[in-house]
């Protein structure tokens, strides 16, 4: 308590409230979601259904090899085949300068210091040059390739997908093969071939960092033990549902593009900078999005405009509307960041729990988010020490999905798991024991909650409690290796815990226009990417202006702006619901002026409803506006604004409002500090002679503030388990060492978590209040997928007494691990 | 094959579609997938693995589901195929259903999961958790939405019985 409050620098720390008597549904359940008719009944389009008239198809030819050159090409083959209509080649005078941009976008830091990442005093060393970063991967279409399936050499648009793709396969390419590395480890040794050539052909050390708080030697001193411990991470994917593409027409000066991305106004942006054409003679649709979970946002992809830029040059030579699109293998391209992970922790501890130090050394392919900001956003730790290394191999590119906290969230755990069970503690005593926030103590935390209007709850305490509750801890609960069960498996219970982190990062606009009926449209871009933001707007601006929610609507508005925040998933609802809340509770104002002013338009007076009240007199509620001290004294909000139409019911109701939101600077700048925790429970059982692992149940407890849509937040919650539990139990993209080639490319043999893969997922939400957003409100869409696949690796193993240092835990690893149990003497 | 007419290696083909006969001369090696989706334009039958590991491309012929990915246009003759339209169109509670418990996130799996679901209720109307699980599993929903499907198909049962 020595030091004093942060206060926020960037943006006002603003802590609104939740009242549950003024609202009707918002918070509420039982409110359909306003997309699942069209969804569930197929006809919401998604970019892949977009059929034109006279749309041409493209495929771009994807490299064999994992690092080449293209030596020769020759097209003659490929351009006979009936149907074919246009060939580009890498080697395209139009091509010249249309760079793939890595970093120059509105994440205009991108890689380097991008936002959801905690940049405290870190010190960051590069190993290529600003413009090699901001060029990112060569052209839109090159020479080279420098992981197996790279879209490069050339692409070719013919009248059918099938025309499309013969004619690729007889395009001869000469290739200059290249060695491949892929062990991140290996790259960086002296001798170790270049990874990219192009990028760097000296070394493959693409960046350094190292962040330090106090003095970890000093921690250690300090420490009734220390303990050190080895954990790798292997890549994986997000298999997302829809297979990126793309369909462009350019018409005359102006371009028509329908993008399946995650930010498609980024799209544009990026569509805008490579082709030189404005913004304003581009024209954006965004169809539905067939999930994408952070990794459809990359603009370092070739999804993200590299194929817009070649849909857009064979668009404008053939004067047709143009589809490129990847098939399932190709869509296999990007990785999750940490796309192959080798972590090295140094923890100590003293002998109630409290940790007083933690190193952690990583090397890391192709990018990654280093471990430590968690520990600094919601630690007492005093003392910690990063030194990250990331390495660049021939990987597919790597990306963050759902989410960047990945390796925060997996040093988190893991740290704490062996601490509670070097101990001998109580797993969830350890977490209480440590809980805070940048080296401070609880003390801290409840005097900034207070000083800033804050309920004063101990969340992560809250979180815990009902966890335990719900899969029945305390009977549960056992010493690691020792419960066999009547079927002959072992059981096993874990813990894990970590912070809210989905508060901030965005900026949102949007309009909302009434109309001479009285209902209300929201004007801005379709920002859907499953998470059901139409629906809960709509109830924010119904709740705000009093309205009947049936009578409020998202018109998705794709011509010029009103980009509320894209389909990110994870925090954009305290972006978004920001702009709603705004730009509703400003036209109820109008509204209510309208309804006691007399307007004058031209020399026409037209005489207010209520014209013996004042604004402040009225209220509104299910679409009437009445007089509050006279309810029975109403009129139906159509009455009040189509006074003003010229036309009776022909013109448009003069009520237009608009607002702009930035939620925040970065992920978790100085003087944010995170105040809600959520908690996790697994329970598995574990087949000791096969290492098969059944998880039988998964409890989520997420603090999320306040919950507008709890059953959205549920989807989350469940959703995220699943995909966790695919993370933890199995999914990997295997590459054969040796060239380089990905050997499980597709659904059938890349294995993602489906109906029977978790017994039971019990969903528990915490409302504390205590979120940045709107009605004391926090995201939670990037949580569960995160940090869950880190509970059940703890209990694995609680089941057989012995960690699991090689994800996924595949039963191989189980298997082994089991056996380093017995030959310790555990069972 | 029974009323087939060939045209060199292609086939006319009278494909019955949700109550319709579509005329279609098929190459050997389209699939009803794309057949459905790309030519006939029902774009509910969604492309995501293909290959037969997903469901998103599931129909329902002969009033059982299958998955369109994996069946060849010419073997489709004269075999009456249902697909999400169909159902879209006669307003099955199975829809409002999804809606109303959320058992969708993008979306993109979802039809899948629709008709297939569709095709259990038709020959059990009224499927335990176990049956609609079992009748499901091969659907992959990447949003993980799985337990919302349960309490959607039993509330679309329900509907059905009342």
């Amino acid at each position: 308590m020595s030091e004093d409050l942060k206060i926020m620098e960037h943006e006002p720390l603003v802590r609104d409230r939740y009242i549950p008597e003024k609202f009707q549904f918002l918070g509420k359940r039982g409110v359909s979601r306003m997309d699942g008719v069209e969804k569930a009944g197929g006809t919401a389009q998604y970019t892949r259904d977009v059929n034109l008239p006279g749309m041409l198809f493209c495929k771009i030819l994807a490299s064999p090899y994992a690092n080449a050159l293209v030596k020769s090409v020759d097209t003659t083959k490929a351009e006979a085949v009936p149907g074919v209509r246009a060939v580009l080649r890498f080697d395209d005078p139009e091509l010249e300068g249309k760079v793939l941009l890595g970093t120059n976008t509105k994440f205009n830091a991108g890689h380097q210091a991008s936002d959801g990442q905690a940049f405290y005093n870190g010190k960051e060393e590069l190993a290529v040059t600003q413009e090699q970063w901001i060029q990112g991967g060569g052209r839109v279409l090159d020479g080279f390739a420098w992981w197996e399936g790279a879209p490069s050499g050339v692409a070719i648009a013919a009248e059918s997908l099938q025309a499309a793709e013969e004619a690729i396969r007889l395009v001869e390419v000469e290739w200059e093969e290249r060695p491949v590395v892929m062990n991140p480890i290996e790259s960086l040794k002296p001798g170790a071939p270049a990874a990219i050539p192009e990028l760097n052909e000296k070394s493959n050390l693409l960046r350094k960092v190292r962040i330090e708080h106090g003095d970890v030697e000093k921690g250690f001193q300090e420490a009734d033990k220390v303990i050190q411990f080895d954990i790798r991470r292997r890549p994986y994917t997000a298999a997302d549902g829809e297979p990126m593409s793309n369909v462009i027409l350019w018409r005359g000066d102006n371009l028509e593009i329908w993008a399946h991305q995650q930010q498609p106004y980024d799209g544009k942006c990026l569509l805008s900078a490579v082709t030189g054409i404005p913004l304003n003679k581009i024209k954006l649709h965004i169809p539905w999005q067939g999930c994408h979970f952070g990794h459809g946002g990359n603009p370092f992809m070739h999804h993200t405009h590299g194929f817009h830029v070649i849909s857009a040059i064979l668009s404008k030579r053939t004067g047709r509307p143009v589809k490129t699109l990847y098939n399932r293998r190709e869509n296999f391209y990007g990785l999750s960041q940490d796309a192959d992970s080798n972590t090295h922790f140094k923890v100590g501890f003293q002998d109630d729990g409290t940790i007083t130090a933690v190193k952690i050394d990583q090397i890391v392919a192709k990018m990654g988010q280093y471990g430590i900001d968690h520990f600094e956003d919601n630690t007492r730790i005093p003392n910690l020490l990063l030194n990250y290394v990331e390495a660049q191999t021939n990987f597919a590119p790597a990306w963050w999905f759902r989410c960047e906290q990945n390796h925060n969230s997996f040093c988190f755990s893991a740290v704490f798991a062996h601490v509670a069970d070097a101990t001998g503690l109580d797993p969830t005593e350890v977490a209480l024991k440590n809980d805070g926030v940048e080296g401070k103590d609880m003390e801290y935390l409840s005097k900034f909650k207070k000083d800033h209007g804050f309920p004063d709850r101990d969340s992560l305490a809250e979180c815990i409690e009902k966890g335990k509750a719900a899969i029945d801890w305390d009977n549960k609960w056992h010493e690691p290796g020792k419960k066999v069960l009547p079927n002959g498996k072992l059981h096993g219970i874990g813990f894990t815990w970590d912070h809210e982190w989905d508060d901030n990062r965005g900026s949102a606009s949007a309009g909302l226009i009434m109309h001479a009926d009285g209902t209300v449209d929201i004007l801005a871009q379709k920002p859907d990417d499953g998470v059901n933001p139409m629906g809960t707007n709509c109830e924010i601006v119904a709740e705000e202006m009093g309205l009947k929610l049936e009578d409020v609507n998202w018109r998705f508005f794709e011509e010029t702006g009103f980009q509320m925040m894209t389909p990110d998933g994870s925090c954009n609802l305290c972006t978004d619901a920001y702009v709603s809340l705004k730009m509703a509770r400003k036209a109820k104002k109008t509204l209510l002026e309208y309804a006691t002013t007399t307007l004058k338009l031209i020399e026409i007076e037209y005489p207010p409803v209520f014209p013996d009240h004042k604004p402040e007199e009225l209220d509104v509620k299910d679409s009437m506006v009445f007089v509050k001290a006279d309810p029975e004294n109403s009129a139906h909000v159509s009455e009040i604004v189509k006074r003003a139409t010229l036309n009776q019911n022909g013109s448009q109701a003069p009520l237009f409002e608009w607002a702009y939101h930035r939620q925040g600077r970065y992920g978790c700048e100085d003087g944010r500090h995170r105040l809600c925790r959520q908690g996790y429970f697994a329970e598995v059982e574990v087949d000791p002679d096969t290492g098969q692992v059944d998880i039988k149940k998964i409890v989520n407890v997420n603090d999320v503030g306040k919950a507008l849509s709890p059953e959205t937040c549920e989807g989350q919650q469940y959703g995220g388990a699943y995909m966790a539990a695919g993370r933890v139990m199995g999914e990997e993209v295997i590459y054969d060492p040796k060239t380089g080639v990905k050997l499980n490319a597709n659904l059938v043999d890349y294995k993602v978590a489906t109906f029977r893969d978790i017994g039971e997922t019990e969903n528990i939400l915490v409302e504390t209040g205590m979120g940045y957003g709107p009605y004391g409100l926090v995201g939670i869409g990037e949580d569960c997928a995160t940090v869950v696949p880190f509970v059940v690796a703890n209990a694995i193993h609680n089941a057989i007494g012995e960690w699991v240092d090689d994800h996924p835990a595949t039963p191989n690893k189980v298997i082994q691990a089991i056996q380093k149990a017995k030959e310790k003497g555990v069972y | 094959m029974a009323n087939v007419e060939e045209q060199g290696g292609a086939k006319l083909v009278t494909f019955q579609i949700n109550g319709d006969e579509h005329h279609l001369v098929v190459e050997p090696q389209e699939t009803l997938r794309e057949i459905l989706q790309d030519r006939i334009g029902l774009t509910g039958v969604k492309e995501m693995c293909d290959r037969g590991a997903c469901g998103s491309c599931t129909v329902i012929m002969d009033g059982r589901p299958v998955l369109s990915c994996m069946i060849l246009g010419i073997e489709c003759d004269g075999h009456p195929i249902e697909t999400i339209e169909q159902l879209n169109s006669q307003e099955h509670p199975l829809i409002q259903a999804y809606a109303d418990n959320h058992a969708m996130q993008c979306g993109y799996c979802t039809p899948g999961f629709v008709i297939t679901a569709k095709a259990l209720l038709d020959r059990n109307p009224d499927p335990s958790e176990e049956d609609i699980t079992t009748a499901l599993e091969g659907n992959i929903c990447r949003c993980g939405t799985y337990p919302a499907h349960i309490w959607a198909v039993q509330e679309a049962a329900k509907k059905l019985k009342a």
